[in-house]
C-alpha cells in the first residue's frame, strides 16, 4: 500500500537518529474495536543513550482508521470495558449500561445519542467561576457551531491530546497530531519542543497560538511538558464547551511504560477556572508494526454545518 | 429514558462516525435515489465527498453532493483509485442516500449503483451493520 511519507520524513529530518528505525508499510488493519478501556502495557521501556525513556514512535496503535488518531478522542474518562459494562476511571463508578440494538437506523440514532451522554457522565471535570457556567453549557448545547474545533481548525493544546507519532531527539521532542475527521474535523498539527534546559519566553512577549510555546524536562521517567502562550480559540477538551483565555497554563506529563504512554495534563486558568483541573489519563497504544509509518492524513474542508438543522452533537 | 439506549456510543466515534450528530443533518428514516455521472471524489476530512452531475430534463446540469463514510470505510468498500476499481469523472451511477434534511442537494450515501454493474455499499460506519463489500 503506498503510504505517503512527508510528515514523517519532515519530523525525521529534524532528528535523523531515529529515522532508520521506520520502514514503509503500516501494520495490517486491526479488526474495529468496540471497546476503549485503557491497555495494559507489555514489553520493555527502550531507553535512549542519555538514560531516558525513549518516547520515539507511533503512538496509534488503537487507530481505527488509517491515521490512527482517536488519541484525541478516546475515553474522555470514559472507559466502555465491554458490551454491557461502562466505567468512570476518576471514580471507579460504573456509569452506564446499555444494551445494544440490532436495527442500524435506530442503532445510529439511538447509539449517537447515548454516546453523547455517557461522553458527558465522567465525574471528572474542572470547576469554572460561577460567572462563567453559564457561556460553558451555552457552548456544550451549541457545539455544533460554537466548537472552535468543528471547522477544520485545530484543536489545540491540551484537546490534541497524545501524539500519534513523536520522535525524541537529544535536544528537543517532535511530536505529530495529523489533522482528522472522525468525532471533529480538524487540522494537522505538530510541535518542536525543547529539552535542553531552556526557560519560558516572557508571557507578554508571545503572539498567541494553538499550541503555544512549549518547553519540555525530566523528571525522573516522567517527561514534562509547559506550555503557555495560547490565543483563545481552542476549547480544551473535547466535550464540555471548555472554554480558555490567553493566560492558559498547560502541564503535560508523559510516561513510557513497555508498549503504552500515559498522558495526563493539568490545566490553569486563572482567567476562568476556579481552580487547576488535571484531566484523567489517556493511555496510547504503540503501533504494533515496529516499521509503521504514519501516513499523510486528508486535508479538511468542512460543508456540513450549512446544513444541520438541529442541536444535536456529539 | 427508556432501555432503547445502545452501547455502541463511544464505538460510533471510532467507527468514523460523523463529526456532527448525522441525525441532525440526514434523515435517517428517508432514502433517496439520485442518477448522473461522477463530477468528482474527493478523500478529504471531515468526510470524504463525492460529487454528482445531474441532467435534468431541460439540459441544466445540477450538482448534488454526497457525504461519504471516513477513508478507512471507503477502502474497505473498494472505493479507492479509479484503476483499482474506484471512480473516475464521467462514470455513471445511481447514489442511494440518506436525504438531506434541509432539502438541500445532498445526502449521505448509502450504496453506489454503477452503470457497468458494479455495487459499493457504504454502511460500514456502524458497529451492527453488516460488513461493507464491494464485487
Amino acid at each position: 500500500m503506498p503510504v505517503s511519507r512527508r510528515v514523517i520524513a519532515t519530523a525525521a529530518a529534524l532528528c535523523f537518529a531515529t529515522a532508520a528505525a521506520f520502514a514503509q508499510n503500516p501494520a495490517p488493519r486491526a479488526s474495529l474495536r468496540t471497546t476503549n478501556a485503557p491497555p495494559k502495557p507489555t514489553g520493555t521501556t527502550p531507553r535512549t543513550a542519555d538514560g531516558h525513556p525513549d518516547l520515539t514512535g507511533v503512538w496509534n496503535g488503537l487507530g481505527d482508521n488509517l491515521n490512527g488518531v482517536p488519541n484525541q478522542i478516546a475515553n474522555n474518562g470514559i472507559a466502555i470495558e465491554s458490551e454491557t459494562l461502562a466505567r468512570d476511571l476518576h471514580s471507579g463508578q460504573i456509569v452506564t449500561v446499555f444494551p445494544r440494538l440490532n436495527n442500524r437506523a435506530l442503532n445510529n440514532e439511538q447509539a449517537e445519542r447515548a454516546a453523547a451522554l455517557l461522553r458527558r457522565s465522567g465525574s471528572n471535570r474542572p470547576i469554572y467561576k460561577p460567572e462563567y457556567w453559564d457561556m460553558v453549557k451555552y457552548n456544550d448545547h451549541n457545539a455544533n457551531e460554537e466548537d472552535p474545533s468543528n471547522n477544520c481548525m485545530p484543536a489545540g493544546i491540551p484537546r490534541g491530546a497524545i501524539p500519534s507519532y513523536i520522535a525524541q531527539c537529544p535536544s528537543h521532542v517532535m511530536f505529530v497530531y495529523p489533522g482528522q475527521g472522525g468525532l471533529i474535523a480538524t487540522q494537522t498539527m505538530y510541535r518542536m519542543i525543547p529539552t535542553d534546559g531552556r526557560k519560558h519566553t516572557p508571557l507578554q512577549e508571545l503572539d498567541g497560538t494553538y499550541t503555544g510555546e512549549s518547553i519540555a524536562h525530566w523528571e525522573g521517567d516522567t517527561l514534562v511538558v509547559d506550555s503557555l502562550g495560547f490565543n483563545a480559540n481552542t476549547w480544551f477538551d473535547q466535550i464540555g464547551g471548555y472554554m480558555h483565555g490567553e493566560n492558559m497554563h498547560v502541564v503535560e506529563r508523559f510516561k513510557r511504560d513497555g508498549n503504552t504512554l500515559t498522558w495526563t495534563v493539568t490545566v490553569e486558568d486563572p482567567d476562568y477556572l476556579l481552580e487547576p483541573w488535571t484531566s484523567t489519563p489517556r493511555v496510547a497504544l504503540l503501533n504494533p508494526n515496529p516499521s509503521a509509518m504514519l501516513p499523510e492524513s486528508q486535508p479538511c474542508s468542512e460543508r456540513d454545518l450549512a446544513h444541520i438543522v438541529t442541536k444535536e452533537h456529539h | 429514558m427508556r432501555a432503547l439506549l445502545a452501547l455502541s456510543l463511544v464505538a460510533v466515534p471510532l467507527l468514523a462516525s460523523a463529526h456532527h450528530s448525522i441525525q441532525a443533518q440526514f434523515d435517517i428514516y428517508k432514502t433517496i435515489q439520485v442518477t448522473g455521472t461522477v463530477a468528482r471524489m474527493e478523500f478529504i476530512n471531515p468526510h470524504s465527498y463525492l460529487t454528482v452531475n445531474v441532467k435534468e430534463a431541460d439540459g441544466k446540469v445540477t450538482k448534488w453532493a454526497f457525504e461519504m463514510t471516513g477513508l478507512a470505510g471507503l477502502r474497505r468498500a473498494g472505493l479507492s483509485r479509479a484503476d483499482r476499481g474506484g471512480l473516475k469523472a464521467g462514470d455513471a451511477l445511481t447514489v442511494i442516500a440518506l436525504a438531506a434534511r434541509d432539502g438541500s442537494n445532498s445526502g449521505l450515501a448509502q450504496e453506489l449503483k454503477m452503470g457497468d454493474g458494479r455495487v459499493f455499499k457504504l454502511l460500514a460506519d456502524a458497529p451492527d451493520a453488516p460488513p461493507a463489500t464491494s464485487r
